[in-house]
């Protein structure tokens, strides 16, 4: 039964089909399925088949929006049953928080959403706040969310500027340490990610997931 | 229609979330669509020869402006148009334009298939940043090429070694100094009245207006009002569009539409893009069009992905609705390498039989200073030597495949193939190629007229 009901939930995140895995995944709560294991044998491994398939060009981006769309809709569904699990035995059921943006004059948004889709398919909290934020909101967002991880985006070289400037303003503020933060776009280089001391670079989702992963593990060695 | 009914329209259309419009209006509406119309592509057939297929893309791509229109992503609603509202801005659209004036004027206007009019070669790359100090000699490299009739510009990354900042004081510096520096290069290769699309160094509207004035963008001359992706505008573009209407430059409609994005892959490109460009008439005003599809991993526009929709996209126009579309090249590769040659011949083959002109290089992606006069001087003559020749759709295809034989590698390559600087493969005091890069020029020019096109004839 666990078996069967576990691939229904796995097809529904392939398929991006946000009705089938809400239902697929009451209908295994009911079964008494342990929702860690709804997550992670389920939800996770579909949403996993779908980003390995948009890294080969196999799917493209609606797919991969599709899936993440399906994943939130099933997650709405196991989250109370999650947290209650994590009260009980103490651990975090969640992998990190990211707050992402594109940065403050800047209204390019592709890159960003892709690495939102891919974080979240990938089972990490994702709060996007969208495009053109200032620095002062993302600083905000990160401190009221509790987020582990402040991802920006530029896709314009007028707008990586702004970039440094939030990496000065949380050392201003005292709260560098408090958070990794990682930064892409078109032009932004290894190079200059070390410049304005930001702590990685990703040149793509892909690589942005591997660094939102490197940050996670070493944060809890 | 009254741009202010465009405003209007921005304000009181049926709001929908960014994430819905996306997902249930854009991608849904295009996997339906491009199913409908049956709209494919293989991958040994990158200049089409079927007009059919042209044609069923333009119904598509109408169909989609009319089914769901544009997006106002300021207010978060959707500016819908009738059928005929986008019919009559279809049978009104420009068929030519004078850019610049007295000797150095030039008429873009609406190329056919296979047309035996030369292209107008727009030369520069749109958007890579400068070094100010490399910006002049750059912008001269391709300014005191005689094949070029148009020129454009990267953006000023720094004044007077400061960063600039969108939407801070000095981009309105940057802009204006953008400017002084091309009416200079211009003067300087005595052609002070070529047409320019400029202002590159303006992002917001801010240096849109600082640049509105005739010592710098003359009423002869264009700016960019890009459509974003995918299907959207926003306030500050249409700050840009009304900018252009009270002081009465041409707008340059921006789309780059993106193929393995929303739309799906490259047929889903193809139709965002007709799309794009029949309701940027009207969100856009566009008085002519500038077709710059992206290949969501690769961005460039030699990929075999874009240069079947640049092909298509300008076949189905050409035949449905001529218009004038200025198609960017934008290769992977720098200067100093022989694959930026290979791609840019690719590139401009493909758009001059299929009926666009020929803007470019952003070379390197457009991410660095790594263009030079020579990649734009060789677009220049493949185009002219595509049209003079007569080359047919089925040629321009087999050797367009031959030349990506050539260069494919480069999306391999994990740094891309950035080549070299613009300072290293020019000669800072001359302003002429480097021995190396003119070697390489040759070397390409007789392989191309090996498989048959002479440039010199």
């Amino acid at each position: 039964m666990n078996d069967e009901t576990i691939t229904t939930i796995q097809q529904a995140l392939i398929d991006g089909d946000s009705e089938a895995a809400e239902t697929a995944a009451q209908a295994a709560m009911e079964a008494g399925v342990n929702a860690q294991t709804i997550l992670d044998e389920g939800l996770m491994r579909g949403a996993d088949i779908v980003g390995q398939q948009f890294e080969a060009g196999e799917v493209f981006l609606p797919q991969l929006m599709f899936t993440a769309r399906a994943l939130k809709a099933a997650m709405a569904v196991i989250t109370p049953e999650l947290k209650r699990l994590s009260a009980e035995s103490g651990t975090s059921s969640s992998k990190g928080r990211v707050v992402l943006a594109t940065i403050q004059s800047d209204i390019h948004d592709i890159g960003k959403n892709i690495v939102s889709t891919m974080l979240t398919t990938g089972g990490f909290e994702v709060i996007d706040l969208g495009v053109d934020v200032p620095i002062k909101r993302i600083i905000a967002s990160a401190l009221d969310e509790g987020a582990d991880i402040i991802g920006c985006s530029a896709m314009l070289t007028t707008s990586m500027p702004f970039m440094g400037d939030l990496i000065r303003t949380l050392e201003a503020m005292g709260q560098r340490q408090r958070f990794k933060v990682m930064i892409g776009g078109a032009s932004v280089t290894p190079a200059y990610a070390e410049r304005v001391g930001a702590d990685g670079s990703a040149a793509n989702a892909v690589q942005a997931l591997q660094l939102v992963r490197q940050f996670m593990r070493n944060a809890s060695t | 229609m009254d741009y202010l009914e465009i405003i209007d329209r921005s304000d009181s259309g049926e709001y929908i979330s960014e994430e819905n419009w996306d997902l249930e209006k854009v991608a849904m509406t295009c996997m339906r669509l491009v199913s409908q119309y049956d709209l494919k592509w293989d991958k040994q057939t990158l200049v089409p020869d079927d007009p059919a297929l042209a044609d069923r893309l333009f119904e598509a791509g109408l169909a989609l402006a009319v089914e769901i229109g544009a997006y106002n992503r300021s207010s978060e609603r959707i500016l819908r148009f009738e059928r005929d509202e986008l019919e009559t801005a279809l049978r009104d659209m420009k068929q030519t334009i004078s850019m610049g004036r007295g000797a150095d004027e030039r008429v873009l206007f609406a190329r056919q298939i296979e047309d035996s009019r030369p292209p107008l070669v727009w030369a520069g790359n749109p958007g890579a940043p400068h070094p100010e100090a490399l910006f002049l000699p750059a912008v001269l490299s391709w300014a005191q090429e005689p094949i070029v009739d148009l020129i454009t510009c990267g953006t000023l990354a720094e004044v007077d070694g400061r960063e600039v900042r969108t939407g801070e004081a000095l981009e309105i510096s940057a802009t204006r100094r953008e400017l002084t520096y091309l009416h200079q290069a211009l003067a300087r290769v005595g052609r002070p009245g070529m047409g320019m699309l400029a202002a590159q160094s303006s992002v917001s509207e801010l240096g849109d207006l600082a640049a509105a004035n005739p010592d710098y963008l003359r009423p002869c001359d264009a700016h960019l009002v890009p459509m974003l992706n995918e299907l959207k505008i926003d306030n500050r573009n249409i700050a840009r569009a009304v900018n252009s209407i009270e002081y009465g430059i041409r707008n340059g409609g921006l789309y780059c539409a993106i193929s393995g994005g929303l739309g799906g892959d490259a047929p889903g490109c193809a139709l965002i893009s007709v799309a794009s460009i029949i309701l940027g008439l009207l969100t856009n005003r566009a008085d002519y069009h500038i077709l710059h599809p992206i290949h969501i991993r690769h961005v460039a526009t030699s990929t075999r992905e874009v240069l079947w929709v640049e092909s298509i996209v300008l076949q189905a126009f050409a035949r449905n609705a001529p218009a004038i579309i200025v198609t960017d090249i934008y290769p992977k590769s720098g200067a100093l390498t022989h694959e930026l040659l290979y791609e840019t011949a690719a590139n401009a083959l493909a758009i001059t039989v299929s009926g666009g002109h020929l803007e470019g290089c952003g070379s390197a992606d457009g991410l660095v200073p790594h263009a030079t006069g020579l990649e734009a001087r060789l677009m220049g003559e493949v185009g002219h030597a595509t049209s003079r020749q007569g080359v047919t759709r089925a040629q321009a295809n087999r050797w367009i495949l031959q030349l990506t034989e050539k260069y494919e590698h480069v999306f391999q390559m994990p740094e891309g193939n950035p080549g070299v600087r613009f300072d290293r493969a020019y000669d800072m005091k001359t302003l002429q190629p480097l021995p190396e890069w003119v070697r390489m020029y040759e070397e390409v020019k007789a392989e191309l007229k090996e498989i048959g096109l002479d440039l010199d004839n």
